[in-house]
């Protein structure tokens, strides 16, 4: 049902676009692949919202599964979505859009998306923000950051997270903190290039590590640069994902 | 201050829905569904919950309700796409400025951002839409369209200065909207024409950081004082590092027209066009530049482009019509040309596009050797607009002189041009254009002394009244004006000062409803002319002044 859909939306996009090329090479596949299996994933995940907020839902046997079913259908958005921007920005496509953004309100809608997974798993998420703090950057973009790194942190804390959002040096710093075992070394040592940290059999694709670090770079202003940092230690002793922007 | 993030459910700012309006838009039946349900867990009543399947259904349901809330899907089957339908409800003010508008796109593209910025939604919200997304744009774009209300009210009744109050009261305390309010004020420092105020605030705004549109608006500025080149250098900035932000785009291809790059210009809208190719305005400007620059196949593609799209909008022009008619003529496909003139009439079905139309036709049979028939069209033209009820625009006027010219009467078509010469003395472009049509016809020399003494005479008498007025000759410098007007009927400074010899008149001699009438008379055509002229601002507010104390 959603396949026609997606056929829709792309089919409409090329024969409204001039200058799409007539010769399919692998990329042109790949791009509309993406964009195809997200409509289809979106689908999925609001019909799985809807069973979800169903006062029924709570007394499933499957509940459990379908929690996680959802999540994992979300990370699969997020992942496609990354896709998608890095793709635009190397075709210097895509509509970068810096606003002033609620720091409070911000954190906030990212968190409400996984108040449902984080009950389940018994994980006590704390989030630290100045209501009055306001920053310039793309939303959009920096709150695919910050789920990168609150799905990692998930995955390795034992039982606490902190999220916080401070002004340093005139640059808005934001952490996404854990109390888990932390980084391995070769991803500590490998900071900065980012690539290296790529492990295909351990499982990393380094995706979300190099959209980051390519979002934090894009972040500029009076000739200075966003960068992202990763350490162990931090408030909680455990993995620390530090994002600073100009 | 700390967040507990297991009891977010319920946000900061409440929504109230109750007895709030809300349309559906979306092709496919499972999303409506969806999106029906998220919204009836906001707090919607279902009763009041509309959806359409398409553009036309919308725009029917849009003329029968009036909507609090809509929600529209961008790509919608066949018929108008989501903007579209965005484009025509404004246009024709089917949704007011309190309506929240929120368009569905699967993702972040600039394909979504077709056009001019008034036709732009409140938000765009991507793929997946969430109940807890919905809400908290939902509660995000209430809270804006609030605190912008009374300056929106004050916008619509043209009064700019209080609007500009209202935002400076509100910069005090509202952080959450400081650059919306600073935004909003330099657009209205701009349109009252006081420049340099919106300079030094935008100066300022710069200082603490590089914000696009904020360069983009210094340009504007730059532009507007004549400074063509340092606006071509800041945009090169904005462009360079934010190479898909359109506006900007569309504003340095202007800025290279002013100063004669063409080939520049072309190259940028090219850029453009490729990152989004679907806005209207944007393919047929790059068809007029072409066209200038006689790339004849650049400009049909381009030309053919804008009418496709302009199909289900709005924002569709003859313009693009007639230009592609001209174009395909040049591409020796005459046939081609004249279906498309027919395709234009079919269009827009009024007189002054229709003997712009005649003229373009004739002048498509004169090239191809058919003179007779382009005669014969130039014989009816003549006659018709020696007749009042068709005064076509300064464009169509000119096609039709051209036409006269060469395969009619050229003692028509000098008259013509020296009409339109008066009517905009000050305009270079025009005067280009004319010397043009007279170079063509091989009077050159005679032309340019024929546009000299026009132009010299039209500025005498335009600014005779406003000297009059300066000597304290009251009643000679209104009856002088009227005289002008009589003359040149759409000369826009004729009108703007007819009503400013008007005001002061009356502003001496105290006010009467006669002359409220015929002065705001003259502000509404210089109006419809060219709208959101400083001095009509002005004017508007020195005129809406004297009525409150009358």
């Amino acid at each position: 049902m959603r396949g026609e859909s997606s056929v829709k939306d792309i089919g409409k996009k090329h024969t409204n676009t001039a200058s799409v090329p007539v010769v399919f090479n692998m990329a042109n596949f790949l791009v509309s692949s993406v964009h195809d299996m997200k409509n289809s994933v979106s689908m999925l995940i609001c019909g799985l919202d809807k069973v979800l907020t169903s006062a029924e839902a709570a007394k499933l046997s499957t509940h459990a599964e379908l929690v996680q079913m959802n999540h994992e259908a979300k990370r699969i958005n997020n992942r496609l979505i990354q896709l998608l921007t890095l793709y635009k920005l190397g075709q210097k496509m895509y509509p970068f859009d810096p606003q002033p953004v609620c720091l409070q309100d911000f954190l906030h809608t990212i968190v409400a998306q996984y108040a449902q997974l984080l009950k389940f798993r018994g994980i006590h998420l704390e989030v630290r923000v100045n209501p009055e703090l306001y920053w310039y950057f793309d939303e959009d973009l920096i709150s695919g950051v910050i789920g990168n790194a609150l799905n990692n942190a998930m995955r390795y804390t034992h039982q606490r997270i902190l999220i916080s959002a401070a002004e340093y040096d005139d640059q808005l710093a934001l952490r996404v903190e854990d109390d888990g075992d932390g980084y391995p070394l070769e991803l500590l040592e490998g900071n900065g290039n980012v690539m290296q940290s790529v492990d295909f059999h351990g499982g990393s694709t380094g995706l979300g590590l190099y959209f980051s670090t390519m979002v934090a770079r894009m972040h500029r202003n009076q000739g200075a640069q966003g960068d992202l940092s990763l350490e162990n230690g931090g408030s909680l002793q455990g993995a620390c994902f530090v994002l600073r922007l100009p | 201050m700390n967040i507990n993030p297991l009891d977010i459910s319920t946000p900061a700012a409440e929504l109230n829905f109750s007895g709030k309006h809300v349309l559906i838009v979306d092709d496919y039946m499972e999303m409506r569904s969806i999106f029906r349900d998220i919204l009836s867990s906001c707090g919607a009543e279902i009763k009041k919950i509309h959806m359409a399947t398409n553009g036309n259904e919308a725009i029917a349901l849009l003329k029968k309700v009036s909507f609090d809330i809509v929600l529209c899907d961008l790509i919608l089957g066949s018929g108008k796409n989501g903007q579209q339908v965005l484009e025509e409800a404004k246009h024709q003010a089917l949704v007011g400025p309190s309506c929240l508008w929120i368009m569905i796109t699967a993702e972040k593209t600039m394909e979504a951002v077709t056009g001019a910025a008034e036709y732009q939604p409140d938000a765009y919200l991507l793929k997946p839409v969430t109940e807890a997304s919905l809400r908290s744009r939902l509660v995000k774009i209430w809270a804006k369209k609030e605190a912008f209300a009374e300056i929106y009210k004050a916008m619509k009744q043209q009064d700019y200065s209080k609007a500009m109050n209202l935002c400076d009261q509100r910069l005090v305390a509202d952080k959450a909207h400081a650059a919306d309010l600073l935004r909003t004020k330099c657009d209205l420092l701009l349109v009252t024409g006081e420049y340099d105020r919106a300079k030094n605030i935008l100066e300022e705004v710069l200082a603490e950081r590089d914000l696009p549109w904020a360069k983009a608006a210094l340009a504007k500025i730059l532009l507007k004082k004549n400074d063509p080149d340092a606006a071509r250098n800041l945009l090169e900035e904005v462009t360079e590092s934010n190479p898909a932000y359109l506006e900007a785009q569309d504003l340095l291809a202007h800025t290279l027209q002013v100063m004669g790059d063409l080939e520049e210009a072309g190259a940028v809208l090219e850029r453009a066009v490729k990152l989004s190719p679907n806005s209207v305005i944007r393919q047929k400007n790059l068809g007029q530049v072409s066209m200038k620059l006689g790339k004849m196949e650049d400009a049909e593609r381009a030309f053919r482009k804008s009418v496709a799209l302009g199909e289900y909008s709005v924002l569709r022009s003859a313009d693009a019509y007639v230009g592609l008619a001209k174009a395909c003529n040049a591409n020796k496909n005459s046939e081609q040309a004249l279906k498309v003139l027919g395709q234009l009439n079919k269009s827009f079905a009024t007189d002054d596009v229709r003997v712009k139309a005649l003229a373009v036709e004739g002048m498509i049979h004169q090239q191809n050797g058919n003179t007779g028939k382009a005669k014969q069209i130039a014989d009816e033209l003549g006659q018709s607009i020696g007749n009042d009820s068709i005064r076509p625009d300064s464009d169509g006027a000119l096609e039709i002189a051209r036409l006269l010219m060469i395969a009619g009467d050229k003692e028509k078509a000098i008259q013509l041009l020296q009409r339109e010469i008066k009517n905009n003395p000050e305009s270079t472009a025009l005067l280009q254009n004319v010397a043009e049509i007279f170079e063509q016809a091989g009077m050159g020399e005679e032309g340019s002394r024929l546009i000299e003494t026009s132009r010299q005479e039209a500025m005498l008498i335009m600014n005779r009244g406003v000297l009059l007025i300066s000597k304290g000759q009251y009643e000679e410098a209104v009856s002088a004006m009227r005289d002008a007007y009589a003359a040149m009927p759409t000369n826009m400074r004729v009108l703007l000062n007819l009503a400013h010899v008007i005001i002061t008149y009356m502003q001496k001699n105290g006010a009467t409803s006669e002359l409220i009438d015929e002065a705001r008379q003259s502000l509404q055509t210089a109006n419809e002319l060219s709208s959101g002229e400083p001095r009509f601002i002005r004017l508007t507010a020195a005129l809406n002044e004297l009525i409150a104390a009358k």
